[in-house]
């Protein structure tokens, strides 16, 4: 009498589905677990993002992505049934039993050996319970999975992502540093006319060159920097030193002056056809230049009987000697950088001093450093201590000489370096224009801002006001 | 058909069977149960054996015991150079019948026995050699044109002294081929050697008594043969073979089969695997073939048919330690 081995071929059919089952979960917590790992990887490239929130799905968008191919290349097949099996006859002790039943009730062999085969097998797994006989056994993908998933959270929650996203690009060497001092150096020279800080800037900027290009150690631009040092020392030490333009003379107001020297050549220097001033109506415009006008009045020569010819040469004469004073100072701020460079290698503070030296503006922070100020930020009122918020970071970009429309009263010129930070404002026009408006008028009553040059800026402001209506 | 009954009881008898033949046997050889077991499987599967060991522990007794036991014919042929194929296979001879007339009669050699024991088989030139191994393997000698079968069941119990290798000839690899086992008597332990001096110094014992006959050996078989064997099973003794021919892409790393081995198992080392692991199975009541039986197998099967190079001769490399390594390297589920 044959027997169909149904009930063993179920049984074993039940313990191949949960095998397969385990194998399942397995490739979709490794999947998991890759997708996590890989999402906090890429964190730093969530600025990318069009939504921010789209951040929180990157692990799911990548486990999507990932769960086919893994389900693909773990699939289960004959020979993993056949491990499986081997595997039950190795913990049964059934010496091959089984395997060797599912396989004779596969080929269909209903031989009397067959039969007796069948029946050892089915009395020996009848009790089989395939959860408990093989649990599930977490490896390392479930492990590392859920800690994986808790640490996710957390550094989204936390936003560890966005700080990593805004970390400052890695720290430069000396020489890179030199070159970017240079680079400024020059520009700062060619806006400003300054000869020889412009061949001093271009020295600079090859003996960062030779040095990069040779990849050569800080010691040694160190040494090379030396010998430039002792150059502007020497170069120093031989420039004609103008008692006028002395160091009393701030260099914001020296800009200011050079700038008025401008306007006053271009009211000189009139088109043709057009009616010259005469001297007095020269002299009533150049009131309205404050700077210049205080240099005029150290002239003895100066007066009513000056023609047009000799104001000329006198402006001239008084550009030079401008141009000498900013090019002295310049060549100063370069010896600064120098001997910081020389001294502290390529620290931070390093770093940070060499681009205050490239600016030039670190002698009058009251007239030139509006963006080192934080009172100067919109919606920070001045005075109030605000640690926790911190700057806009500017890049040293192309210097650019805003002219305001000369007319009543005196002009001055501020410089702007930088670009501001990419990004949505977060602030209201209005409120912005309010609160510089503010500022400004306690920067009026104040000291700093000349008398002649206060009703300009109130008109400036009242000007904002109306283009607003 | 059979039934689910009649193939259990089928089963038993093999494994009662089996278990007095050892027991009898015991009665007179102390020790070698591994061996004894060996030759048993051998008989049962059609096979011949090669037994390698010093004189002196016992070859000829077994295979004398063993004969006794079956209740088989038994020949001892004690191989020399000067041994001449006929005198083993047997000749023509010119003999009167009774009414006086000439007549050529084939006079059969030590050969017509269902137990052969070539002891010292490679004493022999290869001539002699070459007409025992024929015999083996046709089962019956061709005389002048005319072919004489052989018993059945036929087995050759062949024996070779490791030691004494002057004047010898060793047996070509094709021949050594034809053996289905190779065994190793190794020698007996402390304990055994005490109980060989009481067996042998004392009273004879009584005679063995027959367990099987030559009907009854072939009935076992015809049930080895029958055994049923998975396929995983079988392709891990396929893989264990394909191991042993040092293949580097078979292998995961260099096997010592790599490294020594000249030229692996043949075929008929597979065949001889796999019967061997039915009729272990069989005889352990077991109704299938397990990875087990294919591993204690392995050796006695497989050991004459490797041809080791120089280097493992020169490293005093063995093929069971080959044979060893393999089995540490191959899975059992590919």
């Amino acid at each position: 009498m044959t027997v169909e081995p149904t009930g063993l071929q179920s049984k074993l059919a039940d313990f191949l589905r949960w095998e397969k089952q385990k194998r399942w979960q397995e490739s979709l917590l490794l999947a998991a677990g890759i997708a996590l790992a890989a999402a906090l990887l890429l964190s730093p490239l969530h600025g990318l993002l069009p939504w921010i929130v789209l951040r929180w799905l990157v692990p799911v968008i990548l486990m999507l992505g990932l769960a086919p191919g893994f389900l693909y290349y773990r699939r289960w097949c004959a020979a993993d049934a056949t491990r499986a099996l081997v595997e039950i006859d190795r913990k049964l002790n059934l010496d091959e039993r089984a395997v060797t039943a599912w396989e004779l009730a596969g080929r269909g062999d209903r031989s009397a050996a067959a039969q007796l085969v069948f029946h050892q097998s089915e009395a020996h797994l009848r009790g089989l319970e395939p959860r408990r006989l093989f649990p599930r056994q977490w490896g390392w993908p479930a492990y590392s999975a859920a800690p994986l998933l808790l640490f996710w959270c957390a550094f989204l929650w936390f936003d560890f992502d966005k700080s990593l996203s805004q970390q400052r690009p890695p720290a430069q060497s000396l020489a890179q540093q030199l070159r970017e001092f240079a680079r400024d150096f020059q520009e700062k020279a060619k806006t400003e006319g300054l000869r020889q800080s412009m061949q001093v800037g271009q020295e600079l900027e090859k003996l960062a060159q030779k040095n990069l290009a040779a990849k050569a150690s800080d010691e040694q631009l160190k040494t090379d920097l030396a010998g430039v040092k002792q150059k502007l020392d020497a170069a120093g030490q031989s420039a004609p030193q103008n008692q006028s333009m002395a160091g009393a003379e701030s260099e914001q107001s020296l800009k200011d002056l050079k700038a008025e020297l401008e306007a006053a050549r271009d009211m000189l220097n009139l088109p043709d056809g057009a009616k010259s001033p005469s001297a007095q109506q020269w002299l009533e415009r150049l009131a309205a230049l404050p700077q210049l006008r205080k240099q005029l009045d150290r002239e003895p020569q100066s007066g009513q009987g000056m023609g047009q010819q000799e104001l000329q040469s006198l402006l001239d004469r008084l550009d030079q000697q401008v141009s000498g004073a900013l090019d002295r100072r310049a060549l100063i701020d370069a010896q600064q950088f120098l001997e910081q460079m020389m001294k502290q290698g390529q620290g931070k503070e390093d770093k940070d001093a060499a681009q205050i030296a490239g600016r030039g503006e670190q002698d009058e922070p009251g007239d030139g450093m509006r963006e080192k100020n934080h009172s100067n930020l919109p919606g920070k009122e001045p005075g109030t201590s605000d640690s926790s918020r911190s700057l806009p970071q500017f890049r040293a970009e192309t210097r650019t000489q805003v002219k305001g429309q000369l007319g009543e009263g005196e002009s001055s010129s501020l410089v702007f370096k930088g670009k501001p930070a990419p990004g949505k404002s977060e602030l209201a026009p209005q409120g912005v224009v309010a609160n510089y408006r503010r500022q400004a008028e306690q920067e009026l009553n104040s000291e700093k801002v000349p008398a002649a040059l206060k009703e300009t800026v109130r008109k400036y402001f009242l000007s904002l006001e109306e283009s607003k209506k | 058909m059979e039934s689910l009954a009649d193939i259990e009881q089928r089963i038993d008898s093999a494994r009662r069977t089996y278990a007095e033949v050892k027991s009898e046997i015991a009665r007179v050889i102390v020790g070698h149960e591994e061996l004894i077991e060996q030759v048993f499987v051998a008989l049962v599967c059609g096979g011949h054996c090669l037994l390698e060991g010093v004189p002196g522990l016992g070859k000829t007794l077994m295979v004398r015991s063993l004969g006794e036991i079956l209740s088989l014919s038994f020949s001892r042929i004690q191989f020399t150079p000067d041994l001449m194929p006929a005198d083993i296979t047997g000749t023509n001879m010119l003999t009167d019948d009774p009414s006086g007339r000439k007549l050529i009669e084939f006079q059969r050699g030590p050969v017509f026995a269902h137990v052969v024991l070539a002891d010292e088989i490679n004493r022999a030139t290869p001539k002699t050699q070459s007409a025992l191994l024929e015999a083996m393997q046709e089962q019956g000698v061709t005389v002048g044109g005319k072919l004489h079968r052989l018993e059945n069941p036929f087995m050759v119990l062949a024996t070779q002294n490791p030691i004494e290798m002057e004047g010898t000839y060793p047996l070509p690899e094709a021949q050594v081929d034809r053996f289905f086992f190779k065994l190793i008597l190794q020698y007996p332990s402390h304990a055994e050697l005490t109980r060989i001096a009481d067996l042998t110094t004392a009273a004879p014992p009584a005679p063995l008594r027959e367990i099987l006959d030559a009907d009854g050996i072939l009935q076992l078989r015809q049930w080895v043969r029958e055994v049923p064997i998975a396929d995983v099973v079988k392709d891990y003794a396929v893989r264990l073979i394909l191991s042993s021919h040092a293949r580097p892409e078979q292998n995961g790393g260099e096997s010592l089969a790599q490294r020594y081995v000249m030229y692996g198992s043949s075929p008929r080392g597979l065949q001889s695997v796999i019967l061997a692991a039915k009729a272990r199975a069989l005889f352990a009541g077991r109704p299938n073939v397990s990875f087990d039986d294919i591993r204690v197998m392995l050796l006695p099967s497989l050991r004459h048919r490797l041809i080791l190079n120089l280097e493992a001769d020169a490293d005093g490399v063995s093929t069971d330690k080959i044979l060893n390594d393999l089995i540490t390297r191959v899975a059992e589920v590919a």
